[in-house]
């Protein structure tokens, strides 16, 4: 299972370097090796997580392990869409090192949960919850890629550059557009997620809400987005404010997701970050 | 057979003794019909533009030298120019050389704007007329078909013409940049200048649904607009703030001393555009919108330096470019090589005669024990004795084949051939 998942890394490695190269190159050669790396990548990926699965008996989001590496398993779909819907390969340059830096990450972390996740595994609402807010956290990462491709296209055109990246990054109107989709996507999920967590909570304990720095910081985020996505739809708030506002929503959503085990609280269950 | 380029282009020759070589379609054909005599040119195309002249041609490899004479005397008699007088200014190059300079001619890397895409058509062309002369043979054929994939590939696999070059292509350049696809955008032009009207066909080449254009004197603004077609109209000049919010793409050509769009204008505009982002270009010297419209949030204003830059980037993007189709000919040219290696008959013939000699020592070695005792010359003779017999068997049979090989004129392909689709 190690091995299946090292292969995995290293072909979200390759993909990662010949989508850079692309990038800076534009080579259409480079750009294949990239997809088919990643095709190849997430197969294997899918395999892995459907192999712990079976194996230790258990949804496999769970341990810190287990939520790092479904997120990058997530986010290589999330940018398959993108790439089919957009043609914006260049997003690659930016999410697949990323999605490198998970897969090692889970790779090297070890950590074995103190608490049984048959605990929570017990009801079919907890992997519910956990599933969409790793899909809401993959969008809201897209979100903050393209939010920064936009912030670079458009200082291009503003500062009339006209460096490389000018040539390799799509249209400005694309990006704002993968934005803007990928938010609304997120915030919806987050919803989601939100509710069912509260649902599940409310049937494990009788209790909604715990005021602890999870909970505190996704509704956070949850206004963050909802302020983007009403002000985008009124169109008063597009482009720059916009992207700098997608950006400042990934410093949220990281704080969600990281803020857990740092700042204690409810969700602490072993290691568990959902 | 031997491959052999004979011409002139715009690096080697001046306008004036271009214009005297260069072919149209009639003088093309009959001038290939004089060329071609079948003995020491086989095959002949000529590839006439207003950049180069150059002659293809197949002569067969011991009348290389022949061969090389004839076309340029053909070429001194068609420009009716005193023999030798060429001889500064054509370029000659042969076999591997011949095949990598017609491959990057049709790559666009030989021409004066490099990764200009009309070059490639007008290869093909001259191939269609090389075809209907009936002077596109075995090789020319082959070599042809492999020139175009070589083109589509450095085509597709760089971007040696992926960006604009010219001003007039700008304003399409800039705009996919802002707006992805410009299908459905409006454009305004402000001032009736050729530079603008330009800009504004290819932008409606490019997509774009509508052409508001306002100039001081309406007349002219009209026959732009009669020039465009259905989808312009013309504004008042006095009221163009009126319709700047309509306007996706704005470029300004006027002879006006002053500011004809201000940075107020602007700032409304925007507002009645809810936001959506602004192209303005600026091509008039002194500048006419007011360099502080730029600085509003999504209003992206260029002016003709902008635009400037912008090209010579692109050039040396192109340049870039331009080497990494150097490696892809390269590589090309090599491919061919192998092809016109195994196209050859000679080489398979003399493989198979051997072949056959071989078959015919190697079953006298095994019956030999029941000859008994030999002298060396009984033994010489009984062995030429076996492959004079397989030569003379094998000689008519081989004739055909080669009389196959030579005479495969194949029938042309065609000029949309296999190689042209997928």
């Amino acid at each position: 299972m190690r091995s299946l998942l090292l292969a995995v890394l290293a072909a979200y490695l390759i993909a990662a370097i010949h989508s850079i190269l692309a990038f800076i190159n534009k080579r259409l050669a480079l750009q294949r090796v990239a997809q088919w790396s990643i095709g190849v990548g997430f197969v294997l990926h899918t395999g892995v997580l459907i192999d712990e699965w079976a194996v230790d008996g258990h949804y496999p989001l769970f341990s810190l392990r287990e939520t790092l590496s479904f997120l990058a398993w997530a986010l290589v779909a999330v940018y398959g869409v993108v790439v089919y819907r957009y043609r914006a390969q260049a997003v690659g340059a930016f999410t697949m090192p990323l999605i490198s830096v998970l897969t090692f990450s889970a790779m090297v972390i070890n950590s074995d949960p103190n608490t049984s996740p048959a605990a929570f595994g017990a009801t079919w609402l907890f992997p519910i919850h956990t599933t969409i807010l790793i899909f809401a956290y993959a969008a809201f990462s897209i979100v903050f890629m393209a939010s920064v491709m936009y912030l670079l296209q458009e200082r291009e055109l503003k500062h009339k550059t006209f460096s490389g990246i000018f040539h390799r990054l799509p249209a400005l109107s694309t990006i704002n557009e993968i934005a803007t989709t990928a938010a609304a996507i997120g915030l919806t999920l987050l919803t989601l997620g939100i509710v069912t967590g509260m649902i599940w909570s409310w049937s494990r304990n009788g209790r909604l809400w715990h005021n602890d720095p999870k909970e505190i910081f996704a509704v956070l985020t949850w206004v963050l987005y909802f302020i983007l996505a009403v002000y985008r739809s009124t169109a008063s708030w597009r482009g720059r404010r916009a992207a700098w506002l997608g950006v400042l929503g990934f410093v949220l959503v990281l704080c969600t997701f990281f803020g857990a085990p740092l700042l204690g609280g409810y969700h602490v269950f072993g290691v568990v970050l959902i | 057979m031997s491959i052999l380029l004979i011409g002139v282009n715009h690096k080697t020759a001046p306008v004036e003794i271009r214009e005297r070589l260069a072919f149209d379609d009639a003088t093309c054909a009959a001038g290939l019909r004089t060329l071609v005599d079948g003995e020491i040119v086989r095959e002949g195309l000529i590839v006439s533009t207003c950049n180069r002249v150059e002659v293809l041609s197949a002569t067969s490899s011991d009348q290389l030298e022949f061969g090389a004479g004839r076309v340029t005397q053909f070429l001194d008699t068609s420009g009716q120019l005193p023999s030798g007088f060429l001889n500064d200014h054509l370029y000659r190059h042969t076999n591997e050389e011949a095949v990598r300079h017609l491959f990057r001619v049709a790559s666009s890397l030989d021409s004066m704007v490099v990764g200009e895409p009309q070059v490639l058509g007008q290869v093909r062309h001259a191939y269609s007329l090389a075809v209907e002369a009936g002077t596109a043979g075995r090789v020319i054929n082959k070599l042809v078909h492999h020139t175009f994939r070589v083109a589509k590939r450095v085509r597709s696999e760089t971007g040696i013409a992926a960006s604009a070059v010219s001003i007039s292509y700008m304003a399409v350049e800039l705009g996919k940049k802002i707006f992805s696809s410009l299908q459905g955008s409006t454009v305004m032009l402000i001032g009736a200048g050729e530079m603008a009207e330009l800009s504004a066909k290819h932008l409606v080449n490019a997509g774009a649904s509508r052409v508001l254009i306002a100039n001081r004197t309406e007349s002219a603004a009209q026959a732009i607009a009669d020039q465009i077609g259905a989808d312009a109209s013309t504004v008042p000049f006095d009221r163009l703030q009126e319709s700047l919010h309509e306007a996706d793409l704005v470029i300004c050509s006027t002879g006006a001393p002053n500011y004809v769009v201000t940075e107020e204008q602007t700032r409304k505009a925007r507002e009645r555009r809810r936001n959506r982002p602004t192209c303005l270009i600026d091509i008039s010297v002194p500048r006419n919108i007011d360099p502080a419209a730029g600085k509003v949030p999504n209003v992206f204003l260029f002016d003709i330096d902008d635009l400037e830059n912008v090209i010579s980037s692109n050039i040396r993007e192109r340049e870039r470019e331009a080497e990494r189709a150097e490696l892809i000919v390269q590589s090309e040219v090599m491919q061919f090589q192998q092809k016109l290696r195994l196209m050859d008959a000679g080489p398979t013939i003399g493989a198979m005669r051997e072949k056959m000699q071989e078959v015919a020592r190697a079953e006298l070695a095994r019956q030999r024990k029941r000859l008994g005792l030999l002298t060396p010359e009984q033994e010489a003779a009984i062995e030429s004795l076996l492959i004079s017999t397989v030569n003379k068997i094998s000689h008519p049979i081989m004739n055909q084949m080669r009389r196959l090989y030579e005479s495969d004129a194949v029938s042309p392909q065609g000029v949309e051939g296999d190689d042209l689709e997928d």
